[in-house]
């Protein structure tokens, strides 16, 4: 079976994506009674990382940046 | 003033962590932020011009140059974001005095961070050899994309300099568990320059 380059980078996007959403997710869940000024720049940071893994899986999905191939 | 003149890391009769740094631990953090808001504003700055220069054009990407390669910058990015989460758990681990655990981490991130700069050189070669897009030869596009993505490499590079650095210090016990504001600044660094990706990353090859 012959996987192109393209869509072996798609799929450790995807999978990568996923975990690192997960993982920032529980780091943000854990995080999320501490206080102090870092602590709430950490808790805003872990967050906007989550949405980029989240966006990086929806363009390794082809949901995003899905552009018609030009004529 | 009294507070400048006392010798630094005197820890102090109680065993406890020093005045100095507990009186100056709050400003640094504060100067740190203020320094993270002017590179905010500088990448904003830049990024508003590139919308606004875009909009104003006719079609994106400008005719003779085809899209960005969405499924690489995919992977890069992911690999950069997962830096993001492995230096969250380095600091981590760093206050619960896991030592080795921290090093583990703080390898990986410098590793994911050095990976994520190759795929970046890898991107330019493919665009400037095979796509001939350059800085100065492809118009509003590629100024603008290698201007803010190298500026970006560039924060890159200095945060991989910058947590080796913060890694030699650790080993040679230059931090201690109540006292580690390098490290927590480093990590607030790493974590600015993922959140710029986010943006860079949307705006270049999602819309």
């Amino acid at each position: 079976m012959h996987i192109d380059a393209p869509t072996l980078e798609r799929s450790i996007a995807i999978v990568g994506g996923i975990i690192v959403a997960i993982v920032s997710a529980i780091a943000l869940k854990n995080d999320w009674h501490s206080t102090g000024a870092d602590n709430n720049v950490f808790k805003l940071m872990l967050a906007l990382l989550c949405i980029g893994a989240i966006v990086a899986i929806l363009a390794g999905a082809n949901v995003l940046g899905n552009f018609p191939k030009a004529a | 003033m009294a507070v400048a003149t006392m010798p630094h890391g005197a820890a102090d009769e109680h065993g406890g962590v020093d005045q100095l740094y507990a009186d100056t631990r709050s400003l640094r953090l504060q100067g740190f932020l203020l320094f993270l808001i002017s590179d905010c504003v500088l990448f904003s700055s830049f990024i508003f011009a590139y919308l606004y220069m875009r909009s104003s054009g006719q079609g994106w990407p400008p005719p003779g140059i085809s899209r960005l390669d969405v499924a690489f910058a995919s992977l890069n990015s992911v690999i950069l974001f997962g830096s993001g989460a492995t230096m969250h758990y380095a600091l981590e681990y760093w206050k619960e005095n896991k030592f080795n655990r921290y090093a583990f981490f703080m390898i990986a991130t410098i590793v994911l961070g050095a990976m994520f700069l190759g795929g970046q050189a890898y991107e330019y070669t493919n665009l400037i050899v095979r796509d001939h897009v350059t800085w100065s030869g492809s118009g509003i596009f590629g100024a603008s994309f290698f201007t803010l993505t190298g500026m970006h490499g560039f924060h890159v590079s200095v945060g991989v300099l910058y947590l080796t650095i913060l890694l030699l210090q650790s080993v040679h016990g230059v931090y201690t568990k109540d006292k580690y504001f390098g490290l927590t600044a480093g990590t607030l660094y790493w974590h600015f320059v993922d959140v710029i990706w986010v943006a860079l990353f949307s705006i270049f090859y999602l819309i």
